[in-house]
């Protein structure tokens, strides 16, 4: 059989070995680099996964929650950041509460820096943090004769709509406190509540192989290899009978 | 003492960070416009206004109200909204209908800054909107800040939007 013949079906035999094995990897590359590609629009960055052994993967602390705040008909606990207000969960990146309040139709939570408003179906009304506050850090905040107190570095501060403040409290103000939950109800709200990692950043650790550790780059430069081999095989045999005509 | 001085330089810088860019506090911002920071008012959001709201963000609106200031001739609105991954904060000034000026108070992304740039901003003068809740005129782009000129321009439908329904 004369060389070139055989160099054509080695060359033909890797061709398909090496596409065949490196297919599951090309598809994830072309699709998480698709993905990527249009991240602002598909909203990649604001979309999170929760799994508790994906936080474990990278590496990622899991606070369990120790206490829960509660109104006569509300319940909040928080911990990685997450709040699950009345079961649901309400956002990212949400700070540590200082307490939860009910004014009328209104559920309020309070951070350091900011106040959290809430419909009692869950519904986001208003969030108020630096200037639409009386002062910051908040230390506390309560209810008072149907307004929402706040303590300052300044003094307390009451307001009935949580939107504008007079200086001062009511004479008799119920503080929001926290209380200790079950043990058995810790475990599962910490499983609710386990850290979110954002579907970008995931994506990007899928498509450059970070996502298997420090291997993982080393393996993508193989996989880029390969496909470099691939292109330049099916090249080759493209080529080459066009060539000798 | 060489000590205290870094210490001192490390925390303003870890404290620039977490603030990012910010330019001027909406506080200031409205007492610059007004003379004064007189109580906020409230446009709530009914379904019909979030439905308004949803179509020019692209995505709901992240609130149920929207506070603004306003002294009977001109109103002010301080809106955020994220331009590639990070919130900007910008203040709209608006009078009968159409922006007066528009002041970029705080930009977190790392690039793009030239939103803030009075030479882009000006375009936003006289904007109005038309028939179909878009600017009545044309703004030009800004090479690397296209996703941030495009938040700018949501938000400046927004105000006018917000403005409109708030007198209604």
């Amino acid at each position: 059989m004369p060389f070139r013949l055989r160099l054509a079906r080695t060359l033909r035999r890797w061709h398909a070995r090496i596409g065949f094995a490196a297919l599951i990897f090309f598809v994830l590359i072309a699709v998480t680099g698709v993905a990527l590609n249009h991240g602002a629009a598909l909203g990649l960055d604001s979309r999170h996964v929760h799994a508790e052994w994906l936080a474990h993967w990278y590496g990622i602390r899991q606070e369990q929650p120790k206490q829960a705040y509660r109104t006569a008909s509300h319940l909040l606990v928080a911990a990685n950041g997450r709040w699950l207000l009345d079961g649901s969960p309400t956002g990212e990146k949400m700070p540590h509460p200082l307490g939860l309040v009910e004014i009328g139709d209104l559920l309020v939570v309070g951070g350091e820096s900011s106040l959290h408003v809430y419909r009692a179906d869950g519904a986001l009304v208003d969030r108020l943090d630096g200037y639409a506050l009386p002062g910051v850090p908040l230390k506390a905040i309560g209810a008072g004769e149907d307004e929402l107190v706040v303590q300052t570095p300044a003094g307390p501060f009451s307001s009935a709509d949580v939107l504008s403040w007079r200086p001062g409290a009511p004479k008799i103000v119920a503080w929001s406190m926290p209380t200790p939950l079950a043990a058995s109800d810790r475990e599962a709200y910490a499983r609710r509540l386990a850290p979110g990692i954002s579907l970008q950043r995931i994506l990007l650790d899928l498509h450059s192989g970070r996502f298997l550790g420090r291997v993982g780059p080393l393996f993508f430069d193989l996989v880029a290899i390969f496909l470099t081999i691939l292109a330049l095989s099916g090249a080759w045999m493209f080529l080459a009978p066009r060539l000798r005509r | 003492m060489r000590r205290s001085l870094f210490a001192l330089v490390l925390g303003l810088c870890a404290a620039a960070q977490a603030l990012g860019e910010v330019y001027q506090t909406p506080a200031a911002f409205v007492a610059e416009v007004l003379g004064t920071v007189p109580a906020p008012r409230v446009l709530w959001l009914t379904r019909e206004v979030q439905a308004g709201a949803a179509a020019i963000l692209d995505h709901p609106p992240a609130n149920l109200r929207q506070r603004y200031w306003s002294d009977g001739a001109k109103s002010v609105w301080i809106l955020e909204e994220i331009g590639k991954e990070e919130l900007m904060t910008a203040g709209f000034v608006i009078s009968q209908g159409r922006i007066d000026h528009v002041r970029m108070l705080a930009y977190r992304e790392s690039r793009g800054q030239e939103v803030r740039d009075p030479s882009f901003l000006k375009q936003f003068a006289g904007a109005g909107l038309d028939k179909a809740d878009r600017l009545d005129r044309g703004i030009d782009g800004i090479s690397g800040a296209t996703l941030s000129v495009h938040a700018m321009e949501r938000m400046a439908r927004l105000a006018l939007y917000f403005e409109r329904r708030s007198r209604e």
